[in-house]
């Protein structure tokens, strides 16, 4: 055995140790995220923003024209302002009722008895299903003039019979229902922070008198307020971002009444007859993140005023 | 005893081998067999039967050449330009797209379909049998860049056993005066409606603007006809929709027209939801008739409703094939295309169901077979002979900025115009069509 050299030892390149290094082991983890966030993540939004600024049809060249997308989506556009109001009506509809009725069956579920698991689970099953195709199709059959809706409330109120839910009226409305329907994650999210609610809270307040009533009210109540908070932080964003409910079940119909700021894009992006306006599409994008970072942040910026923290 | 057991094995081989070349498809003059194990992709838009009969016609190939096999993407016509568009932008185009005669120009000018003109001079494909005139139809400029594969014409298909039960006659190159009289009396016996200018296609308006005595709906600039003629045209929806026979907006948002199989001509439990006929092409009679078959429903034709058929009425090269230039064994694709042409068993196998095949002797060859498979068959020859007979020249292709017009003006005008108690006047809305389509062809 002959001894190397100290600096000979030093020098020498080994692998197993450079990987072994804290910062390189870290980065080598991170690695597919790093990977698939600049790839899928901030190229696309960068080329989404280049885009935003030129006219493209996806076949021929990129042809730069500055604002001219957004001057045109804000100055000549009815169809923007409609789909914008659609969005808005179902995000503002659509997600304080979601969560209240998250909330509500959250509640009832939060007892401690046999079945309660199975209807969690049952609860649940709309939501992973959810934003899927099948439920999308599902929902369309159902509200058809000669669907299983008709069929049942035919029965009970007549003048119900052959209705045609997808009129200008009420085609928003089975999409509101389709979102709040799909209230299972939300409720899991309530499930949990009921669950640790101190006890000695309930305790003490029914030492100072409390009814159940007075106990929701000023004990459930305040300490949910965070939880109620990301769930509408998460269900407005959600709404905001709406796509596969309106475009199979209604794709706007009638009249653009159930034009979804999404499906509109789409429709910009892809459209059935004609060029594609891709650079049209990824302005319209652009406006939606604006939009939805605004609400977000009124959203926090409301969050002093009724949000307990301890 | 080997010797002999020998010679009638050698001679199974030789008999089995004589079929196998006499049956040796009409591919042209490159031989597939030689082009190694590919993967060849093939596009188009249709219905149930067209794919079916289109796998079965890509199968057969398969069996005769093992080496190739195929990708088939088989689209709604909603789908389809939109998905060809992105594969176009990524260069990555199936090698043989089916090509509709209002588009080849826009996909010539991209750069995305190959000249076949090279491929004819040589003899690889082989156009010999295809009248002059519809050879043509695929040209742009110099090339020809999209061969015709089949010949259709508009034709209205309707409910021939309702019709029958009511007593009622439609008549061939029915006028709109007829074709609302027959309408109402439908609705009133049994609340049956129509679906007419629901603005999912510029096709009603291009056989009005035809019946003013216009060659086509419009040009480089604009409407053909003016703002008073054109308010004929939203009369007949604001008054069919007030008279209660012809679906209004509302309606239309209830029920599936975009798939074939559920479109309310063949599909719905309840007469409130259904449609008495259907302003389709005459190939798709085999479609429509397989899901009326069903419900016991026997489809009649007739020509769409004008105030002049034959100045309306034109015979359509119907669907295309095309080379694209993303292909990447032309020889192969070109190959592939003149069986889809020629083939005798290939078009057997097809059915005809994108329309009679334009090449002569294939039609002929065929007729009797098909007609076989398909009882549909003979009755839209004979519908397409009257066509023949009784038609103008069909139109130039669209204009590049159709799309746009499309969507954003004749939808628009047909969702207003068929609201219930809607506000739109037909003179504002002919007022409108003719000013916003003449703007946006400014601006395109």
């Amino acid at each position: 055995m002959t001894a190397i050299p100290a600096k000979a030892k030093k020098r020498r390149f080994s692998f197993v140790s450079w990987i072994n290094q804290e910062n390189v082991a870290g980065y080598v983890f991170s690695l597919p995220f790093i990977f698939g966030f600049l790839m899928f993540m901030v190229i696309p939004m960068g080329l989404s923003f280049y885009y935003s600024l030129c006219r493209y049809d996806i076949q021929t060249a990129t042809q730069w024209i500055g604002l001219g997308n957004y001057i045109e989506i804000f100055t000549d556009d009815p169809t923007f302002v409609k789909s914008l109001k659609v969005t808005c009506y179902y995000a503002l509809i659509g997600t304080p009722l979601k969560v209240i009725f998250a909330l509500i069956v959250a509640l009832i579920l939060n007892h401690e008895t046999r079945a309660v698991p199975i209807y969690r689970a049952t609860y649940y099953l709309p939501s992973i299903i959810g934003g899927s195709v099948a439920v999308a199709i599902l929902w369309r059959r159902i509200f058809e003039s000669n669907g299983t809706i008709n069929a049942i409330l035919g029965n009970i109120f007549p003048f119900l019979q052959g209705y045609n839910w997808f009129s200008e009226g009420p085609a928003i409305w089975v999409l509101i229902l389709l979102t709040v329907w799909q209230f299972g994650s939300s409720m899991l999210i309530f499930l949990s922070a009921l669950k640790q609610i101190p006890r000695e809270l309930y305790e003490a307040s029914y030492v100072d008198g409390a009814n159940g009533n007075k106990k929701f009210w000023h004990v459930t109540l305040p300490l949910l307020t965070p939880t109620i908070f990301f769930n509408l932080v998460q269900q407005t964003i959600n709404s905001f971002l709406a796509f596969t409910q309106c475009k199979l079940i209604t794709n706007g119909d009638p009249r653009k009444s159930t034009l979804f700021y999404t499906v509109y894009q789409y429709q910009k992006a892809f459209p059935a007859v004609g060029k594609s306006q891709m650079g049209y599409a990824s302005a319209l994008a652009w406006i939606m993140l604006v939009i939805i970072s605004t609400v977000t942040a009124l959203l926090f910026w409301s969050r002093n005023k009724w949000v307990y923290e301890e | 005893m080997k010797k002999v057991l020998s010679l009638v094995l050698s001679l199974m081989i030789l008999c089995l081998a004589i079929p196998a070349m006499a049956d040796g498809l009409a591919v042209g003059t490159y031989d597939p067999a030689t082009a190694g194990d590919v993967e060849l992709g093939f596009g188009w838009w249709g219905n149930q039967v067209r794919d079916e009969v289109t796998k079965n016609a890509a199968d057969f190939f398969t069996e005769n050449y093992p080496n190739i096999t195929f990708n088939l993407n088989a689209q709604t016509w909603n789908n389809y330009w939109a998905l060809m568009s992105t594969y176009a932008a990524n260069n990555d185009l199936p090698d043989v797209m089916q090509q509709d005669y209002a588009y080849i120009e826009q996909w010539v000018e991209a750069g995305d379909l190959l000249d076949l003109t090279p491929y004819v001079e040589s003899g690889a494909l082989d156009l010999s049998s295809m009248p002059q005139n519809i050879i043509d139809t695929g040209k742009v400029g110099d090339g020809l860049y999209a061969i015709c594969c089949a010949v259709n014409a508009p034709a209205m298909l309707y409910n021939k056993t309702l019709t029958d039960s009511l007593d009622i006659e439609v008549p061939l190159n029915i006028t709109w005066d007829e074709f609302a009289d027959i309408s109402r009396q439908i609705y009133e016996a049994t609340g049956i409606g129509v679906i007419y200018g629901d603005g999912n296609s510029e096709n009603p308006l291009t056989y009005y603007s035809r019946s003013l005595g216009y060659n086509a709906l419009w040009d480089a600039e604009g409407l053909l006809a003016d703002a008073e003629e054109m308010a004929g045209y939203y009369q007949r929806l604001i008054d069919g929709v007030k008279e209660g026979w012809l679906f209004d907006t509302d309606k239309l948002a209830g029920v599936n027209t975009a798939d074939l199989a559920q479109y309310p001509l063949v599909y719905g439990a309840s007469n409130d939801v259904r449609v008495w006929c259907t302003l389709a092409f005459s190939n798709q009679v085999a479609a429509y008739q397989n899901a009326a078959t069903a419900d016991g429903i026997e489809l009649g034709f007739s020509t769409w409703p004008s105030s002049d058929p034959v100045a309306s009425n034109y015979m359509k090269p119907g669907q295309f094939f095309a080379v694209t230039t993303d292909a990447e064994n032309p020889d192969l694709a070109v190959a592939f295309l003149n069986y889809l042409l020629n083939d005798v068993q290939g078009n057997i196998l097809l059915r005809a169901e994108r329309g009679v095949p334009p090449c002569t002797a294939t039609a002929s060859a065929i007729a009797e077979e098909v007609g076989k498979a398909d009882p549909t068959y003979p009755a839209s020859v004979k519908y397409l002979a009257f066509v023949g007979e009784n038609c103008s020249p069909i139109f130039p292709p669209l204009p590049s900025y159709a799309g746009t017009a499309q969507t954003e003006v004749i939808q628009y005008l047909a969702e207003e115009c068929l609201l219930k108690g809607t506000s739109m006047t037909a003179e504002e809305a002919g007022r409108l069509a003719v000013e916003m389509i003449a703007e946006i062809a400014a601006n395109y």
